[in-house]
């Protein structure tokens, strides 16, 4: 990635999507989005072009055989273990399912780059979804090739001091974000579930405090101890924000859902549950490679 | 062998299709399936994919565990939609109470026309969707799904990422359910009794932890031999199989262009809206 026409073909592709989404709220009547909707779509597109001006130039976007290898074997990995898991649903608007396959693609990232976690998360989920017998969900798809494409922007710091010195600032970042979902939840705690009678966002308020605590403590402690470990939990907690915040408020559009909707209703129990695979399990499989490529001298 | 793609060759009019069309055309019915919430046309499209899962020749042995999964979890989806009366604020918003349970005290159940319609059309707009999906594995040969992707404008390496992901299937689940088996017979249990949350998450490492990295280290062997027969050396590279569209692809990707078009102007012109028959609606 980089270079003139790459940025064109970044500002085409948010001008396209600009269109495209302009013209199905025409079909749908005006229903689908909302204004939340479009400033969400902004501060989407801002996004994408901060993450393009800070990383257009890295090495990190290349592909070469080891690449395209790893970008099936994560895809096939993570379409597999969801598949096992894909029965177990959690409360929610949608197909939802509970999912410690997430931390594949964010392993995928941190090992081989952004372009593998991504493929291994979208492509996975299309394998995952296609084996349990789901059908395609595009949004989705996007939503967790993100989710292995945000870790593994940390390549693009080559050394472990600058490694360190980013994470400590995406650990504020995810912890300011996790907290801000704990003081909604506190602030509107009667907004009710859309569909699950009695479920209110207040119920979220204990469960996210102790996952936000857990996550702020947990890379604190290992920025000091073991940095690896630290950026494996951060950057994997800030792919599963970014991901499963996508999808979820993609929703919007998609399915018309309220941003209360979206949120209560899908990031939520997504973004939560996710949240806790990916401290536990992403540490350890990391550190799991790295003992074994230590021992193969790959 | 806990599970591989069902494809079997069966020499269907349906398989005879080349897949790039049959994807388009895919894509184009649940974009205009997604379009639609009047019951009447969405029977329509049920009829349509009846019709397709027909002419694929599929059996209920082999699609038997689809229904087993999809049809429960869409009855219960659409279960909770019709029993709180929400998910369809948007496509009505005057209810008319059908018939009410007395429950306790002053509480009572209602269900109103329009729940029981917006459920029904729920369910049979996940059902169309779900069945267009479940047609593509169990015809579609895993081998064509690269140059399919190809032929769909996807680059090179990433159509042979999404070859090598589709053919890997089987391979990596069966070593996933060796290594199950494995740490069975040594007394691994997924759920433990009594463990906490953060116990039972770590609980699974024994399974995901040496089937992930027992397929990495795998992966090299693939790397070198991709290496070794010059993978990349060219920028473009030609492929095994070789599809080519014929009149009855042309055909049904007109046909999917069709249906679009007519779904998106038919909607633009304020049809196909959620629909619930008068005559149920009491006076």
């Amino acid at each position: 990635m980089g270079g003139q026409s790459t940025l064109t073909k970044v500002i085409g592709a948010i001008i396209t999507t600009l269109v495209v989404l302009f013209l199905v709220n025409l079909v749908t009547g005006g229903a689908k989005a909302s204004t939340v909707g479009w400033i969400l779509y902004l501060v989407g597109a801002v996004i994408v072009l901060v993450i393009y001006f800070f990383f257009a130039n890295k090495p990190i976007w290349e592909v070469g055989t080891r690449e395209v290898v790893m970008m099936a074997i994560g895809a096939v990995l993570y379409g597999i273990f969801s598949w096992a898991t894909n029965v177990i649903q959690l409360p929610s608007v949608s197909f939802v399912s509970l999912r410690p396959a997430v931390a594949i693609p964010i392993f995928m990232g941190l090992a081989f780059g952004p372009v593998v976690g991504f493929f291994s998360g979208a492509v996975g989920n299309i394998i995952g979804d296609a084996l349990t017998g789901w059908g395609v969900f595009p949004v989705w798809d996007l939503g967790n090739g993100l989710m292995g494409m945000i870790p593994g922007l940390i390549l693009a710091w080559e050394t472990q001091r600058e490694r360190r010195r980013v994470t400590e600032r995406v650990l504020v970042i995810v912890g300011a974000i996790m907290l801000l979902f704990v003081i909604l939840t506190v602030l509107f705690p009667n907004v009710e579930h859309p569909w699950m009678e009695g479920m209110r966002a207040g119920q979220w308020t204990l469960g996210l405090l102790i996952i936000t605590i857990v996550l702020v403590a947990v890379g604190w402690f290992f920025l000091r101890k073991s940095p690896d470990i630290a950026v494996s939990v951060i950057w994997g907690s800030l792919g599963v924000i970014v991901g499963m915040g996508f999808a979820s408020l993609a929703d919007i559009w998609v399915n018309g859902y309220s941003l209360a909707t979206a949120i209560i209703g899908e990031f939520l129990p997504a973004a939560a549950s996710d949240l806790v695979f990916a401290i536990i399990l992403v540490p350890i499989l990391y550190g799991a490679y790295e003992a074994a490529r230590a021992q193969t001298g790959r | 062998m806990i599970v591989t793609w069902s494809y079997k060759e069966r020499d269907t009019i349906i398989q005879r299709l080349d897949p790039r069309a049959r994807i388009i055309f895919m894509f184009l019915s649940i974009i205009s399936v997604i379009e639609t919430w009047d019951l009447r046309v969405l029977l329509g499209w049920l009829l349509l994919v009846a019709l397709a899962y027909r002419l694929s020749k599929l059996t209920w042995q082999e699609t038997r565990r689809f229904w087993m999964i999809v049809i429960p979890i869409i009855t219960l989806l659409v279960t909770i939609t019709a029993l709180t009366g929400r998910g369809g604020e948007e496509a009505y918003q005057v209810t008319h109470p059908l018939f009410s349970v007395p429950l306790w005290g002053t509480h009572r159940f209602t269900i109103s026309a329009e729940q029981l319609f917006f459920a029904m059309s729920q369910f049979v707009r996940m059902l169309v969707m779900a069945t267009f999906g479940l047609l593509i594995p169990f015809t579609i040969h895993p081998a064509y799904y690269g140059v399919t992707f190809k032929g769909l404008g996807l680059s090179d390496k990433f159509a042979v990422a999404t070859d090598l992901a589709f053919r890997l299937v089987p391979t990596v689940a069966k070593d996933f359910q060796t290594t199950l088996d494995a740490q069975r017979a040594r007394g691994y249990e997924l759920e433990r009794k009594g463990a906490g949350l953060f116990q039972q998450v770590k609980n699974l490492a024994p399974l995901v932890v040496p089937v992930t990295i027992g397929t990495i280290l795998g992966g090299e062997d693939i790397i070198d031999a991709m290496d070794l027969r010059a993978f990349g050396a060219k920028p473009k590279r030609t492929w095994i199989v070789e599809l080519h569209y014929e009149r009855r692809d042309y055909v049904l990707i007109a046909f999917g262009v069709l249906l679009f078009v007519v779904t998106t102007v038919a909607r633009v012109s304020g049809y196909l809206h959620f629909w619930v028959p008068s005559w149920i609606i009491p006076s």
